[in-house]
């Protein structure tokens, strides 16, 4: 018997049909490389809005709510202000640095409050199950069913509109998405042989999801909090776009928004560059997020690989 | 015979998978073709005999009796009338009354116009009056009762259409005040806001949302005056200003009132839209809280007068309400009937800071509050304000309700502290005596149930008000007056204010808005071209 017409070694002496371009045309390469590009795009957009953001006390720029009623509604770089004024003579670069110091305060804080939240009560509901699954489950989806946004804006009429108010409001809407990860990694990693042996070397339930359990899930639940930043910065500006965000003259990006709308036809700066800020921000975290998750997933599988390969 | 393509399996050409998506496609179109078309094109225009308003505040009733705002009151006044109105000039002119005369010094002789009848066909009468009186009087913490004296009381005569408002007291701007009793139905009235809409009015309810602060008004086919030019009116609420404006601009509302300066100046020069300016009667201020125990620094009226010093009320009227309002030079509005200039604001920080110090009342911290919408460029003004404080040591929070919140309750006292409360009161019968009357006449009886002005009660400034308000000779009242005014002033009741001007913006087919000072305008005389 031959073997003639397969190609066996069309590229270089590589006993494989497969050539360069069709490895730079698979799937998974391409893959990577979209991934790599979101990862820098992501990277950039992030650090366009976050940098200035937390440099902005030693710019050199005006502070956030200086007035000068001569100089209202100053288009683009007119007179030193790269973003232009507002309505009452404020730097509205300032005033957009200021406020997203205090939407990414409200965000970072709610997805670190959430996550815990999130991680401690889907952990428990995994991996003892039972009554406290229960429990865990039916409340999470109790609070998935309510129309978030109605019910913020009930509990910051109820209770104020302060910033630590709006935190623990967001921190406790966001709560489910992370408890409903953590608790479906978990009933996956409980049943694995290394829990077994704990369990046979005689560790408690509790110390072993604390020392075991929870460090293999922590890294993927962790990505999902990132992409719930976003999220969270979004559900700040929405609050203060609908008035009940933290009290005047705190610059917050809702509010800068909010109030510019009434000059839409003949300031447009006022509305778009904060909302352009805003969507740079977003679109940053979630293509970091998707690049970190999946690029993850590939460094995993590609560890997994060679340790397969080198027990064989 | 066949060609090679016909038989070749692989030859591409109508398949029976193509066919089903093609025609579900097709199907697709059809179906959601039409309705897209229609989100692309102009929605919710008027047609040619409907005249769309767009509100600032939502209309929550057609009742006047909480529900007091200028624009409302155009509304409720097309559905429900009173026995008097004020027309041009804001002069009184007669509705459901074709008589109106003082008789006695303390009683008017009223007689109902005949024919005068509700839209479901029954007759307006003297029982209807006297009954809407009593459910007005029994309203707490109404607006209107505090421009009233004391409410008369209906005394019938043998004449059925014929009575007397009698009072204890003479009150000889009876006529003009009873422009803002609406009439109902014995029947069908209550001491609370009304949700029904049966008026005698040339307009009736068609459809009504008050939730959202929608009604469809319909020509009332019995009504007993001329037939109104207009065959429907539709109201909207449209809290926000950009809205209202894009609104205006596509013909979807034709008319917008209450408009800020800088909405004014998006439109100005645009085909199809014009604006209406007058001067207006309504004051807003920058009122002090008159409840503060008497060891708190606003409780001194050195204080108040220091920290006015402070307020640059030339910038804010030319920056920030871009011209739209005038000076407040005395307690209420110069062009009111009877009002006098008493003073004026000054700017001047040093002398402010100087003189906090001087009565130890420097670091100060102040809380102000205010609504939504209250005034137009309301959040500007409030912030501009308490940067200028920020200037002479005092610093100041905001709070800011939004319309619906609780600021009533604030108001008077039962919500929680605060400062100075950015406030505007209109003055619905074109008088300073009224206003007077409503906000700087609070007695200790009135502060018991919470019914005097932000907490103001000072009984010789109250004696003098009532002392002017029952005066009968014209000349010696407004000299009562004018005395009365510079005793307010005196106290410094206000840290700044001022007179919007009226701004109404209408598309062009819309013809003889008659708008008046009060910021309202009479709806039968609106026309539509086109």
């Amino acid at each position: 018997m031959t073997t003639a017409g397969i190609p066996t070694a069309r590229t270089g002496g590589r006993p494989s049909a497969v050539t360069a371009r069709d490895l730079a045309r698979a799937t998974a390469t391409r893959r990577r490389s979209a991934n790599r590009v979101k990862l820098w795009a992501g990277s950039v957009c992030t650090a366009l809005v976050v940098l200035p953001i937390l440099l902005a006390q030693l710019l050199p720029l005006p502070d956030a709510n200086d007035q000068e009623l001569g100089a209202r509604r100053l288009p683009p770089l007119t007179e030193g202000h790269l973003f232009g004024t507002d309505q009452l003579g404020r730097d509205l670069l300032s005033r957009v640095l200021h406020g997203g110091q205090v939407s990414l305060t409200v965000g970072v804080l709610a997805v670190v409050v959430s996550g815990l939240i999130g991680i401690a009560a889907g952990a428990a509901a995994g991996y003892f199950g039972g009554w406290m699954d229960a429990v865990v489950s039916r409340v999470l989806e109790a609070q998935l069913a309510l129309p978030l946004l109605m019910m913020l804006l009930l509990v910051v009429a109820l209770f104020g509109s302060s910033v630590t108010v709006i935190t623990a409001v967001i921190a406790v809407a966001q709560w489910p998405e992370v408890a409903r990860l953590t608790r479906s990694l978990v009933l996956v990693e409980r049943e694995k042989p290394y829990v077994a042996a704990a369990r046979v070397l005689g560790l408690r339930g509790l110390t072993i999801l604390a020392r075991h359990v929870v460090p293999n899930v922590v890294r993927p639940v962790s990505l999902v909090v990132l992409l719930l930043l976003a999220q969270a910065v979004l559900l700040e500006s929405a609050l203060s776009y609908l008035g009940a965000g933290p009290e005047r003259p705190f610059a917050t990006w809702g509010r800068i928004i909010s109030d510019g709308q009434d000059y839409l036809t003949t300031s447009w700066w006022l509305i778009t560059l904060p909302g352009l800020v805003i969507a740079l921000l977003v679109v940053g975290v979630n293509l970091l997020g998707d690049a970190l998750r999946d690029g993850g997933g590939r460094t995993s599988r590609t560890k997994a690989a060679k340790a397969d390969g080198g027990t064989a | 015979m066949t060609s090679d393509a016909a038989l070749d399996p692989y030859t591409p050409g109508i398949s029976r998978r193509g066919l089903l998506r093609w025609g579900a496609l097709g199907g697709g179109s059809l179906a959601l073709g039409g309705p897209l078309a229609a989100c692309a094109g102009p929605t919710g225009l008027p047609g040619p005999g409907t005249l769309t308003l767009g509100l600032t505040r939502s209309l929550v009733s057609l009742d006047n009796k909480l529900n007091q705002f200028d624009a409302a009151v155009t509304v409720q006044r097309a559905v429900r009338q009173a026995l008097t109105t004020l027309g041009p000039g804001l002069k009184p002119r007669l509705v459901l009354a074709d008589r109106f005369e003082m008789t006695e010094p303390t009683a008017w002789t009223v007689r109902l116009r005949k024919g005068v009848r509700y839209a479901d066909g029954s007759p307006v009468t003297v029982e209807d009056v006297d009954t809407a009186l009593r459910m007005y009087g029994k309203v707490n913490g109404s607006f209107l009762l505090g421009l009233f004296p004391e409410l008369p009381e209906v005394e019938k005569t043998a004449d059925a259409r014929t009575f007397r408002l009698r009072t204890e007291r003479p009150v000889p701007i009876l006529d003009r005040l009873m422009a803002n009793i609406h009439i109902t139905p014995a029947d069908a009235n209550k001491p609370e806001e009304l949700q029904s809409g049966l008026g005698s009015g040339p307009y009736r309810v068609a459809r009504a949302n008050s939730g959202a602060g929608e009604y469809t008004l319909a020509r009332n086919p019995r009504y007993w005056g001329p037939k109104p030019p207009l065959e429907t009116v539709r109201v909207r609420y449209v809290p926000e200003e950009s809205s209202r404006v894009v609104a205006l601009r596509s013909g979807e509302l034709d008319v917008v009132d209450t408009l800020s300066p800088d909405a004014a100046e998006q439109l100005t020069g645009l085909p199809g839209v014009s604006l209406e300016r007058g001067d207006g009667v309504r004051v807003c201020q920058l009122f002090y809280n008159f409840r503060k125990p008497k060891n708190h620094p606003l409780s001194d009226p050195r204080v108040r007068q220091a920290l006015a010093y402070a307020i640059d009320g030339e910038a804010l009227l030319r920056d920030v309400l871009a011209d739209s309002a005038s000076p407040l030079r005395g307690v209420v509005p110069t062009n009111l009937d009877g009002a006098v200039e008493t003073g004026s604001f000054t700017h001047d920080p040093a002398r402010a800071r100087a003189l906090l110090r001087r009565h130890g009342a420097d670091n100060l911290r102040l809380t102000f509050m205010w609504e939504s919408g209250e005034f137009a460029g309301d959040a500007s003004v409030m912030e501009a304000v308490a940067d200028m404080l920020g200037d002479v040591g005092v610093r100041v929070t905001l709070k800011q309700f939004q319309p619906g919140g609780d600021i009533l309750k604030w108001r008077q006292g039962r919500g929680g502290d605060w400062d100075v409360i950015g406030n505007g009161f209109p003055s619905p019968t074109g008088l300073a005596l009224t206003c007077l009357q409503g906000m700087y006449a609070g007695t200790a009886e009135k502060e018991r149930t919470r019914e005097a002005f932000m907490g103001y009660v000072f009984p010789k400034i109250a004696d003098g008000i009532e002392e002017a308000s029952v005066e009968v000779d014209d000349a010696e009242r407004q000299r009562k007056l004018a005395a009365v005014q510079k005793a307010i002033w005196d106290t410094w009741p206000a840290l700044w204010g001022f007179v919007p001007k009226t701004l109404l913006a209408r598309r062009g087919r819309v013809r003889d808005v008659g708008l008046l000072p009060t910021n309202s305008y009479d709806l039968t005389a609106v026309h539509l071209e086109g």
